[in-house]
């Protein structure tokens, strides 16, 4: 996904009364976090769980918060999602960077990229693809869960290699 | 002095402030001494406790939280107390009862029979207090009134032979009431 899209999507959240980006950063989304770092709305965590942690506290708070992270780290975060986010029905936002989905992506992203969809199927994580065209609709859909108290998945492929 | 009855000192203290409660026999004991709308039990997640407590505290500034951690429950996210340390809540009471063990699972050791928790919160910022007994832990607590935050209160318990009742309440209820009552 192009640079002017990313900022598209972090500006959308943000007019959307998104309060707080709290994640772990990710090379697919830079220019998301970038845009997030320059309005001063980010927060970085040392670890995936550890975010999703934080950002439970804010949105039981009453903060709206969006989390990003890449989907090694989502991976990571397994037990917290099941045992914390959904077991309470906490409306969180995640928005994904998805190494692997490129077959030749780095060899340490083919396993955890090949299994992704699945991984999010058996969560039973109602999740989107957001893509140039499709991003728009696809926020709007999360922002209308979260009212209802749903967690779910925005995913971003990463369709380079470096 | 148990865990429990350091549990009942302290909430007989806070009486309406925010409690995030760690899993396992933490939240049990909270749950015996002090249900209110204001607890979120934390009934999985383990570890969690304190960033949640964080995400509570940076959003609430005008509200005190207490997190009741676990010696097992902080060192699986030692991360937590670094960014905690980074963003100095002033708000923020961190609790650890530390057992030197996983008493919720059988008793197994912690490595905090090896390593002094308080030393690495020092170093991440915390103002530090560390109290064995209950006439200490009851000074404390009327000392900390006015001490800000981020503050790490090391309560050295020992193992008990009596747990309370397990958390019974629906989790979607414990969040929503959560939320609610932070509205007000």
């Amino acid at each position: 996904m192009n640079e002017k899209i990313q900022r598209k999507i972090f500006q959308y959240f943000q007019k959307n009364k998104i309060e707080n980006f709290v994640g772990v950063p990710d090379s697919t989304l830079k220019y998301f976090i970038d845009e997030g770092l320059q309005n001063k709305k980010i927060l970085i965590a040392n670890k995936e769980e550890e975010a999703i942690g934080i950002g439970a506290g804010m949105i039981l708070a009453g903060s709206p918060t969006v989390m990003f992270m890449q989907n090694a780290g989502f991976a990571n975060s397994i037990s917290t999602i099941t045992s914390l986010i959904q077991l309470y029905e906490i409306p969180m936002i995640f928005l994904i960077g998805w190494r692997g989905y490129l077959k030749n992506d780095a060899p340490e992203h083919e396993k955890i990229g090949r299994i992704q969809p699945e991984l999010l199927k058996n969560l039973e994580l109602e999740n989107k693809i957001l893509t140039d065209k499709t991003w728009e609709k696809g926020c709007k859909w999360a922002l209308s869960k979260m009212k209802k108290n749903i967690p779910v998945a925005l995913i971003i492929r990463r369709e380079f290699l470096d | 002095m148990i865990r429990k009855d350091a549990v009942e000192i302290i909430c007989k203290k806070i009486e309406n402030d925010i409690i995030v409660s760690a899993n396992g026999f933490i939240s049990r004991d909270v749950f015996s001494s002090l249900e209110k709308n204001t607890n979120f039990y934390m009934i999985g997640s383990m570890g969690l406790a304190s960033s949640i407590g964080l995400g509570i505290a940076l959003k609430k500034p005008k509200n005190r939280i207490f997190v009741f951690d676990g010696d097992g429950n902080i060192l699986m996210n030692l991360g937590s107390l670094v960014t905690i340390g980074t963003l100095k809540p002033k708000n923020l009471v961190h609790i650890i009862f530390d057992n030197k063990m996983h008493e919720s699972t059988g008793g197994q050791p912690t490595q905090a029979k090896k390593i002094n928790i308080s030393e690495i919160a020092r170093s991440t910022n915390y103002t530090i207090f560390s109290v064995k007994t209950k006439q200490s832990l009851e000074k404390i607590l009327n000392k900390i009134q006015t001490v800000k935050g981020p503050i790490l209160v090391h309560v050295l318990v020992e193992k008990s032979k009596n747990k309370s009742s397990r958390v019974n309440l629906n989790p979607e209820i414990i969040a929503s009431r959560f939320m609610n009552a932070l509205k007000n």
